[in-house]
């Protein structure tokens, strides 16, 4: 490769990682990092020349380090300039955090590796300035590095050994969880929950790796029946924090499930998913606790009935909010049935807005944002079920119901419908598929689901407000499938776990969490559209 | 004279109706239009009753039109966006309500570094200038945030099922929505207007404030540019040849790509543009204002008619009188204002999906 061609590829790429470490740094992450932070950023780094050479036409190793170094080294001009001038602006007494407000001192120290008070007192030498520099520099060359060795293709095979590692993992994962039970267990030290919540979610996570690679059949069965097994023995050993956060991961299971019948099996893209959780959640609501909706309670007065208690409990509740969703799904379905794609998303989405809009705004039925308080909690033979553990041993079963249930369509002559729908809708019609049919009912089947996990919400949570229902529910749920694998029952799972759960363990980036998830979306459709455990069939294509 | 045609109508599509019995899928195209004939007849009966017992003046009657003419102006300049890029792409850009925020947000700072060169306290000409910068600097930065959305976000996804693109766009709107967020605090952005034009004018008893005026002039300005671009000059016969048939303009040496960029470059400034003048208009520019207005500008390119340039233009001033007449002529609080908007989509979706200027591509191609 000749010596401009060199250059100018350096400067593209140096370029193009500049712009991720400038977004980060302008977000704020090196200030969250602290002393870590040029390591980390040089470990990014390194990674993304990775990716940048990794498709290079086929160079020699050489080239490719030179080249890695050369992208790495304007990758280190770039960052030094702006941080060190943003730094130079902030030591000279510029209030530049009125305009980017987390050009923080700590923010523009970490780079370089100061105490901040050396960035206010504008004490940078040049020695400090250039470390980040060759930091990233060498970051480039290893990047390129691994990338003329990823070239040199060392072929991985999945061996029967390697198999039964994986399927063993999750088990070994769940006794390590319920050994850290036990107060002796030499664990943790003071991240101990934590790691224990983590270890868990793992367990979970591997679980599903498990199941794919284990052959259709006996196989299959018997390792998911001990997963079952071993995942209901969570909720009697972890503690009530951990049992409360695997709860949530699993109502968004339970509605994620439904959600993927829509959008998974019909490819019907539903952002106003929301709205169906919402109907579960108010109904739920009005049942149990009549006396906080103004109106509602006035007509029980009139009608004679007593407002003070349940109407229902919340096992009677089931069947007619089962009911309520099944109509809300058919009520959205049937005005929509001609959409298809982008205006079907932006429909479903003007939907969910205007349930939401309602809930604020009819104050008399729903008690507007002040929300409707004091729901029952869910009690069977007398025992209060609405602690944090029950609550994630009812998310289980329903999670379990719905995932067979799910299978079963997935399988049945409609699943099979919703199939050929998704990939083509003209192509199903003349094979026969009565579309109308066929829609409603993944939208009724669909809505179903969200309104029975709407339902455990609003018993967990007790108080329900309308801000609970925001658009960033339906787009948490559609992420999460799409993160897993549209269509995939174990993506599900996986997808609730990574977006519900991950962020509750790792707390303290809880502000990067929409940003994360926002760019993962991106990322993921460019690099692989079919989700992390994609459905079998998908994989074949 | 109204209802009467109205009544004829019905008359012949009932007689069609029963000519056309046996065959399933008329006879649900007219059932359905009856629908939609009864619902403008219940909002045509319910305006005259709330008008006849709440007898606004005329003046507030004016001054809502004048209000709605303005954010239909907005509008019109942010749906001429999702218009461009559905003629060419077919994919509904989900993150233009973002890039018009960005321009708000380019154009706040562009505001402080021209009244801290004092150039909006001088002369008239002076704040002119300044005001001509403030939207030019946020057109640039919007259009630069467009190509590059494009770049990242959809180009590498051109081919892919239609699914893909559409959530690639909600995650790069999220994404830029809350980018914006951490990078600049969660301070709002308050447009402070010059003095120059912070008065208004009055016509007879109606008040119309100068900035309004001016937000209306340039978005008509602004949309006789982009026809002028798109009718009259090669780049806009070549993004016309590239949304008929891609390959065909590809085979007759159009570069596609740099086309599509082109269209993104001309939507995203109009949506700069839009979000300089909304924030004149709002005074403020907050992380999320693009998103409600963005949606906004969706439905009135879809009322008009999307992928056709003058029903974005339409739809876009109706609306923006539906939401600033709405409310009062029906009666309803003005929180529900939203409601109309999106009541319009859904029913425009429904009954009309062609829209009112458009030809029919929305049956054969999505």
């Amino acid at each position: 490769m000749s010596a401009g061609a060199l250059i100018k590829t350096a400067l593209r790429q140096g370029a193009a990682a500049f712009a991720v470490l400038a977004y980060l740094t302008l977000v704020g992450l090196p200030a969250r990092l602290a002393e870590s932070a040029l390591s980390v950023f040089s470990a990014l780094a390194a990674a993304l020349f990775f990716l940048l050479l990794r498709r290079a036409p086929s160079a020699g190793a050489g080239t490719s380090i030179v080249q890695g170094m050369l992208g790495g080294l304007v990758l280190g001009m770039c960052t030094v300039g702006m941080v060190g001038g943003l730094a130079a602006l902030v030591g000279s007494g510029v209030r530049v955090q009125q305009v980017l407000d987390k050009m923080t001192p700590p923010n523009l120290a970490a780079w370089f590796g100061v105490p901040p008070i050396a960035i206010t007192r504008s004490q940078l030498g040049a020695l400090e300035l250039l470390r980040p520099a060759l930091a990233l520099a060498l970051a480039g060359g290893v990047g390129g590095a691994l990338a003329a060795l990823s070239r040199a293709r060392l072929s991985l095979s999945l061996g029967d050994p390697l198999r039964w590692a994986a399927i063993a993992l999750p088990f070994l994962l769940l006794g390590l969880v319920i050994a850290m039970g036990d107060a002796g267990f030499p664990l943790g030290g003071s991240n101990r929950g934590t790691l224990r919540l983590l270890l868990a979610m793992l367990a979970i996570a591997s679980g599903m790796f498990a199941l794919r690679a284990t052959r259709a059949g006996l196989e299959q069965r018997g390792v998911a029946g001990a997963l079952l097994i071993g995942v209901a023995a969570l909720p009697f050993t972890l503690d009530q924090f951990q049992n409360a956060v695997m709860g949530i991961v699993f109502i968004f299971v339970m509605m994620g499930l439904g959600l993927n019948i829509v959008v998974g099996y019909a490819g019907l893209l539903d952002l106003g998913y929301v709205a169906f959780f919402a109907i579960g959640a108010y109904a739920y609501a009005f049942l149990s606790a009549p006396f906080s909706s103004p109106w509602f309670s006035q007509q029980l007065a009139q009608l004679g009935l007593p407002t003070t208690q349940p109407l229902l409990s919340f096992w009677q509740a089931i069947p007619l909010i089962m009911l309520l969703g099944a109509l809300g799904g058919v009520m959205l379905g049937v005005p929509v049935l001609r959409l298809r794609g982008d205006y079907l998303a932006i429909v479903t989405l003007g939907f969910g807005e205007i349930i939401r809009l309602f809930m604020l705004n009819l104050a008399d039925l729903t008690n507007g944002p002040r929300g409707l308080l004091n729901i029952a909690a869910p009690t069977l033979f007398g025992y209060n079920l609405g602690n944090p553990r029950d609550i994630f041993i009812l998310a289980l079963v329903g999670s379990a119901v719905i995932a067979f249930v799910a299978l079963r369509l997935e399988r049945s002559r409609i699943g099979r419908a919703w199939m050929a729908m998704r990939e083509d809708e003209e192509a199903a019609q003349a094979m026969g598929i009565h579309l109308v049919r066929a829609k409603l009912l993944a939208f009724a089947i669909g809505a179903t689901f969200a309104a029975l996990a709407g339902q455990l919400y609003a018993a967990r949570q007790v108080n329900i407000f309308p801000d609970n229902f925001s658009l960033f529910v339906s787009i948490d749920a559609l992420a999460l499938i799409i993160v897993g694998g549209m269509g995939s029952i174990p993506g599900v799972v996986l997808g609730a776990i990574a977006l519900k759960g991950l962020p509750e363990v790792l707390r303290g980036v809880d502000e990067y969490r929409i940003v994360t998830f926002a760019a993962l979306l991106v990322i993921m459709m460019i690099v692989r559209p079919a989700g992390v455990l994609p459905t079998t069939r998908r994989r074949g294509e | 004279m109204y209802a009467g045609e109205r009544q004829g109508d019905i008359v012949a599509l009932i007689s069609r109706a029963l000519s056309a019995a046996r065959q399933g899928g008329a006879g649900m195209r007219i059932a359905r239009r009856m629908l939609g004939m009864l619902l403008i007849a219940a909002v045509i009966v319910r305006a005259i009753s709330v008008s006849a017992t709440e007898n606004y003046p005329l003046s507030f009657w004016a001054s809502q039109v004048a209000n709605g003419l303005v954010l239909g102006g907005v509008y019109a300049l942010v749906a001429l966006g999702y218009t461009l890029v559905y003629g060419i792409l077919l994919m509904i850009n989900f993150a233009h309500g973002e890039v018009m925020m960005i321009g708000g947000v380019a154009g706040f700072f562009g505001l402080q570094i021209a009244s801290a060169l004092g150039l909006l306290s001088g002369s008239p000409l002076e704040v002119v200038v300044g005001l001509l910068l403030v939207l030019a600097f946020g057109m640039g930065i919007a259009a630069l945030t467009g190509v590059t959305l494009e770049r990242v976000a959809y180009r590498p996804l051109r081919n892919a099922p239609r699914l893909v693109p559409l959530i690639s766009a909600i995650g790069a709107s999220l994404f830029l929505q809350y980018s914006v967020l951490l990078i600049f605090g969660v301070r709002p952005m308050v447009y402070q207007r010059p003095s120059l034009i912070a008065d208004g004018m009055r016509i007879g008893a109606v008040f119309i404030p100068y900035t309004g005026l001016i937000i209306f002039l340039t978005s008509l300005m602004l949309m006789g540019a982009l026809f002028v671009i798109v009718q009259r000059t090669r780049l806009g016969r070549a993004m016309r040849a590239v949304a008929a048939d891609k390959d065909a303009a590809a085979l007759m040496g159009v570069d596609v790509n740099q086309i599509i960029a082109f269209t993104f470059l001309l939507g995203s400034a109009l949506a700069g543009a839009a979000g300089v003048m909304l924030g004149f208009h709002n005074a403020v520019i907050k992380f999320n204002s693009g998103f409600i207005p963005g949606l906004k500008a969706f439905t009135a390119a879809v009322l008009g008619g999307i992928g056709n340039i003058p029903g974005a233009m339409v739809g876009a001033l109706v609306l923006g009188l539906a939401e600033s007449l709405g409310p009062s002529a029906l009666g309803i609080p003005a929180e529900y204002r939203d409601i109309i908007a999106f009541s319009v989509l859904v029913l425009v979706l429904i009954f009309r999906p062609a829209g009112l200027l458009g030809e029919a591509v929305v049956e054969k191609r999505a």
